[in-house]
């Protein structure tokens, strides 16, 4: 049986990573969109500038910000502003708003926070702890799985490091014990796990295998499973194995055979074009797996991009296929 | 403008060009791409790169990279018919030991230089300060530019998440430095305890006041021993902030723009563009990296699996095949492949159009790179690389590379 990854789903906290331009994002709402259809209540979480994954629900959507939005049966969205939380996490501290108000407004202690390195990590994450700990009226947690698509690779690790960071670098109080407590969640491998997305091509290969190496090795945080996005599948059957071959035998011979086709040499190009390309993917899926050592997850390469959540739902059935692309 | 504009300007006139865009788009596929270009052309160029990119030093051919520039053996540029008296050279931008050199240049003894370097703060902000990766890399440009060994320097920017921090870096630094609260707790009566906030006024005390509930006292402290002995070498600092931004903004520096064509990366593209014209620096061009490309460079036909075609399509392939060959599903096949990749090409001409539209309004370069078959891992790629930038009317057809090894 192909191994799905089902089990990420059992966990409390997923957090997507990998290089800009693998799909992360993508990826982050495919899990929603897989874990909503097993039945559970999940955030799907953004920290950069835009708002991504609502546009995959729908049209123009309306903004979620910090309060979060339902976007989809299941599935809420939110993005998690530095500011925001800092406010919020204020005001939890100092439980008085005009003096939450006082610091905020600030203007030296704004131009303090806007150089000061590693907060808007480690707030982010007290945030996504927070949110974790969230429970309903009947005592459930808030939601069963929350998604993080987390920043970029060289910045996702720094974005995992906060805490650390921060408990090694202050010596006693209240941050201390927060970043403890949050470093404490990241590293409970029974609640949270970090799922790395990587492209079957020599360089997001590579740097996966390093991430992986860094995120179990420096951070301590558990990896199960790597994502492979958009695998281009093995154009033909193995009965037309050589069919590029024989379209450039054609082409040879010149010109079109019908008036409705483009010209033999064009097929051919087409053809050797896909079968080179889903040879290197497949080439690169064997390497990820080996420099990983851990167990792969395929998501196919889907010829019009993923722009629309059905889209999200033909990628979430593959996500739960184990999709052998 | 024309690719031989476009390479003369960037190349020739200009000795600095930086390549900006997200992550994994191939950035320093092109920067390296540009330097050995300008070589070509007879220049002595350097590509800098930021990435610990082990796959660059191997595609060069030149060991590990460090911090300082190494030179490719002519007989490697010379294997690529390269005689032009140019130079090629990599370096790797090793940001902790850059920072610790700026250090070592500013600090006014050795003393302070010693009471920095052991800070535990100092060891924490070198590693995390925003933007300090982005920093350090334009100290490096402008410590390289300054010593005159080359003629022209290929930036491969970080993939920042937001977008140009390397340009606001510098300025962010600055503002740090100069901000009341960072001055107040240099001053001296602050190291000597709580006794100090009664000096401030009320508003400023009462934010010292929360912070320090946060964070706790000894945080605040060693905060002000670090900017204490910071502030000896701050002035030094600041000037050669200054000479940095000058030279980003000034003519003798070029921006490209790197990019993919997938839709994602065309919108950050765009608003990469409005934040560089935000920062008014001097934009050339942007290069759309591994477009899908039909094979004759126009817009994909669209044709019909008609019973007619197939049978004629399946007719030709069996010729010279066995009688078992399915002769049918073999035209299938072949015309779903051409559907797919004819989809692709499309897909790519539809997300790049208004990007492609707006930078040739404005009269900077548009240059595509075709997507090949296969990864580029050797220097005789990255100056194919190299001819399909500057040489469009060659563009070669993007099955071309798949008859090499995978």
């Amino acid at each position: 049986m192909l191994d799905s990854g089902r089990s990420l789903l059992e966990r409390r906290l997923i957090i997507v990573t990998g290089k800009g331009g693998t799909g992360k994002t993508t990826v982050a709402a495919t899990l929603a969109v897989a874990s909503a259809r097993a039945g559970q209540r999940v955030l799907v979480v953004e920290v950069g500038r835009d708002e991504q994954i609502p546009r995959l629900f729908a049209k123009n959507p309306k903004p979620v910000g910090y309060a979060g939005r339902r976007v989809a049966p299941g599935i809420t969205a939110m993005r998690i502003d530095p500011f925001e939380a800092l406010s919020e996490y204020l005001g939890l501290q100092i439980r008085v708003q005009s003096v939450v108000d006082l610091v905020l407004n600030n203007a030296a202690f704004r131009q303090l926070m806007s150089a000061t390195p590693g907060w808007r990590e480690l707030i982010t994450l007290g945030k996504i702890w927070h949110l974790e700990r969230m429970r309903d009226g009947r005592g459930r947690p808030r939601y069963d799985l929350i998604v993080v698509d987390a920043p970029a690779t060289g910045h996702g690790v720094t974005f995992l490091d906060a805490p650390r960071v921060v408990v090694s670098a202050v010596r006693a109080g209240p941050l201390r014990r927060q970043a403890f407590e949050v470093e404490t969640l990241i590293e409970d491998p029974e609640r949270c796990v970090l799922l790395p997305v990587a492209l079957a091509e020599e360089l997001p290969a590579r740097e996966t295998a390093e991430l992986v190496e860094r995120l179990t090795g420096e951070v301590g945080v558990a990896v199960e499973r790597v994502i492979v996005n958009a695998v281009v599948a093995e154009p033909f059957s193995e009965q037309l194995a050589d069919l590029d071959d024989r379209l450039s035998r054609l082409a040879a011979s010149g010109g079109s055979v019908h008036p409705e086709l483009p010209a033999s040499s064009t097929l051919a190009l087409c053809a050797s074009y896909l079968k080179s390309r889903s040879a290197l993917n497949r080439h690169y899926v064997d390497v990820i797996g080996r420099l990983t050592g851990l167990p792969l997850t395929l998501l196919p390469q889907l010829t019009n991009g993923v722009r629309t959540s059905a889209d999200l739902e033909t990628l979430s059935s593959a996500f739960f296929r184990g999709a052998d692309a | 403008m024309k690719p031989a504009d476009f390479a003369s300007d960037t190349l020739e006139t200009r000795r600095i060009a930086v390549c900006v865009g997200c992550g994994g788009v191939g950035k320093t596929t092109v920067a390296t791409a540009l330097a050995v270009e300008a070589a070509r052309r007879g220049q002595r160029s350097l590509v800098l790169t930021i990435d610990p990119a082990r796959r660059l030093a191997d595609a060069l051919g030149i060991g590990a990279l460090g911090n300082e520039p190494k030179v490719l053996p002519d007989e490697a540029l010379n294997a690529l018919g390269i005689d032009s008296g140019g130079s090629l050279s990599a370096m790797m931008l090793d940001m902790k030991r850059t920072f610790d050199e700026l250090v070592e240049r500013f600090a006014d003894s050795a003393e302070s230089r010693r009471r920095i370097l052991e800070n535990p703060i100092y060891q924490h902000v070198s590693d995390a300060l925003a933007g300090s990766v982005e920093y350090s890399a334009m100290e490096k440009v402008f410590e390289l530019h300054e010593r005159g060994d080359f003629d022209l320097i290929v930036v491969d920017t970080p993939p920042a998440q937001h977008a140009l921090d390397f340009l606001e870096a510098p300025q962010r630094l600055l503002e740090f430095l100069d901000s009341s609260l960072v001055q107040m707790l240099i001053h001296p009566a602050f190291s000597a305890g709580r006794m100090g906030f009664r000096l401030f006024q009320k508003g400023m005390r009462r934010v010292l006041q929360v912070i320090e509930r946060i964070t706790g006292i000894g945080f605040l402290e060693d905060i002000s021993e670090f900017l204490l002995a910071f502030e000896g070498m701050a002035e030094g600092f600041r000037e050669r902030a200054r000479g940095v931004r000058a030279l980003l903004a000034g003519p003798e520096c070029g921006f490209v723009l790197v990019t993919g064509p997938g839709w994602e990366s065309i919108q950050q593209a765009g608003e990469f563009l409005d934040r560089l014209e935000g920062f008014d620096v001097p934009l050339v061009g942007v290069l759309v990296n591994r477009m899908h490309v039909w094979p004759d460079g126009g817009v994909p036909p669209t044709f019909r699996d008609t019973n007619d075609a197939l049978g004629a399509l399946g007719d030709a392939l069996a010729a010279d095949a066995p009688a078992d060959f399915p002769a049918e599903d073999a035209a299938r096949a072949a015309l779903e492949t051409a559907k797919r990749y004819a989809a692709w090409v499309r897909r790519d001409q539809n997300a790049t159009r208004s990007l492609r539209e707006r930078t040739e309004r404005s009269g900077r370069y548009w240059g595509s790179i075709p997507e090949l078959a296969d990864d580029v891992h050797d220097l005789l790629g990255l100056s194919r690389i190299a001819e399909l930038i500057f040489d469009a009317a060659k563009t070669r057809d993007p099955g071309e590379e798949s008859r090499g090894e995978v």
